[in-house]
């Protein structure tokens, strides 16, 4: 892993979702807002599975709340993007830009 | 039957099924699931949100074994390798043994053919608790990835066990005699991955019982 690396679809589609979402973000709101923008339905094991990756790159950072009844007394993780992900995620919009610029003509295909 | 949503609770088997693959210190994937459950049976119905639930969880499941594969690829495959050596090891030695008895008493056996039959009855027990006894040394090997260790061995073996029932189908064995043969041959992984499951669950208890103490101080 280097300093260049470039985020995964779903790796960016979920930072961006916990960069809409600021200190709200957690399983339950990453997957809904997800779900709601992109109209794609999403496991939690594939968000918290990413996270997880996203996490041990050191692009987001995570915290423990407090364990609540409704959720049979398990705590929330929230989540944040750090500033190294915040890079990350610019590099890769930059490189996505970069390479859809000019390719309007595709569509003629 | 209706039941009122804030009084009904998510699926117990998805839920315990889920539980098997998350790490006992991770239990916020079950929290969620829980949350959205309750707020999806208070506004779609608990039927809708019972069918959710289990969708979600099979697809989590899937994600939490290929992504605690990934985690330890290393010492995930050193405990399958392992385990698929302990397998033939366990469970040729009393074949052997079974097999030289039966071989030397032929004429006792010949005279009780139903003692016979429920010999081999027993051997289908001994092959499947041996197996078990080999999910649970896997397991055991597999810290925190029990599942993914155990389920891995299973579906290897069960990848062994398929060419070799079209090979026996191929020789012109009898249909019923091939299925019971690949049954037998089922039986085994089975009972790989609930030798899993006792160890991941028992260690689960532990760590969340654990947990309580470490609160209440």
């Amino acid at each position: 892993m280097t300093d260049r690396d470039y985020l995964g679809e779903f790796e960016h589609i979920i930072v961006l979702a916990l960069l809409r979402l600021e200190d709200r973000a957690y399983g339950v709101t990453v997957r809904q807002e997800i779900e709601m923008r992109i109209k794609r339905e999403v496991s939690i094991g594939a968000v918290y599975a990413t996270l997880d990756r996203l996490e041990s790159k050191g692009y987001v950072k995570s915290r423990r709340g407090d364990p609540t009844p409704e959720r049979g007394g398990r705590s929330k993780r929230f989540f944040r993007v750090t500033a190294k992900g915040v890079t990350a995620v610019n590099r890769t919009q930059r490189a996505l830009q970069t390479m859809s610029k000019g390719l309007e003509l595709i569509r003629s295909y | 039957m209706t039941s009122r949503p804030d009084l009904v609770l998510p699926p117990r088997i998805a839920t315990w099924l889920v539980s098997l693959f998350v790490l006992p210190e991770e239990q916020s994937i079950l929290g969620d699931l829980h949350e959205e459950f309750c707020d999806l049976a208070s506004k779609s119905g608990v039927r809708f949100a019972r069918r959710w639930y289990w969708r979600q969880s099979l697809t989590t499941i899937a994600h939490l074994f290929g992504a605690g594969f990934c985690a330890a690829p290393w010492s995930t495959s050193a405990a399958v390798v392992g385990g698929f050596v302990l397998d033939g090891f366990v469970h040729g030695l009393p074949d052997k043994v079974l097999s030289a008895v039966t071989d030397k008493y032929l004429t006792y056996w010949s005279a009780h053919f139903q003692a016979y039959l429920w010999v081999l009855k027993a051997i289908l027990i001994e092959h499947f608790v041996l197996s078990m006894f080999v999910g649970c040394i896997v397991a055991l090997a597999a810290k925190g990835r029990e599942m993914v260790a155990t389920v891995t061995l299973s579906l290897v073996l069960f990848g062994l066990a398929v060419p070799a029932y079209f090979a026996l189908l191929a020789e012109h064995w009898p249909m019923g005699e091939a299925l019971w043969w690949m049954l037998f041959q089922c039986a085994g992984p089975f009972a790989i991955v609930i030798g899993g499951a006792m160890v991941r669950t028992r260690r689960s208890r532990a760590a969340s019982s654990l947990g309580r103490v470490i609160r209440n101080l």
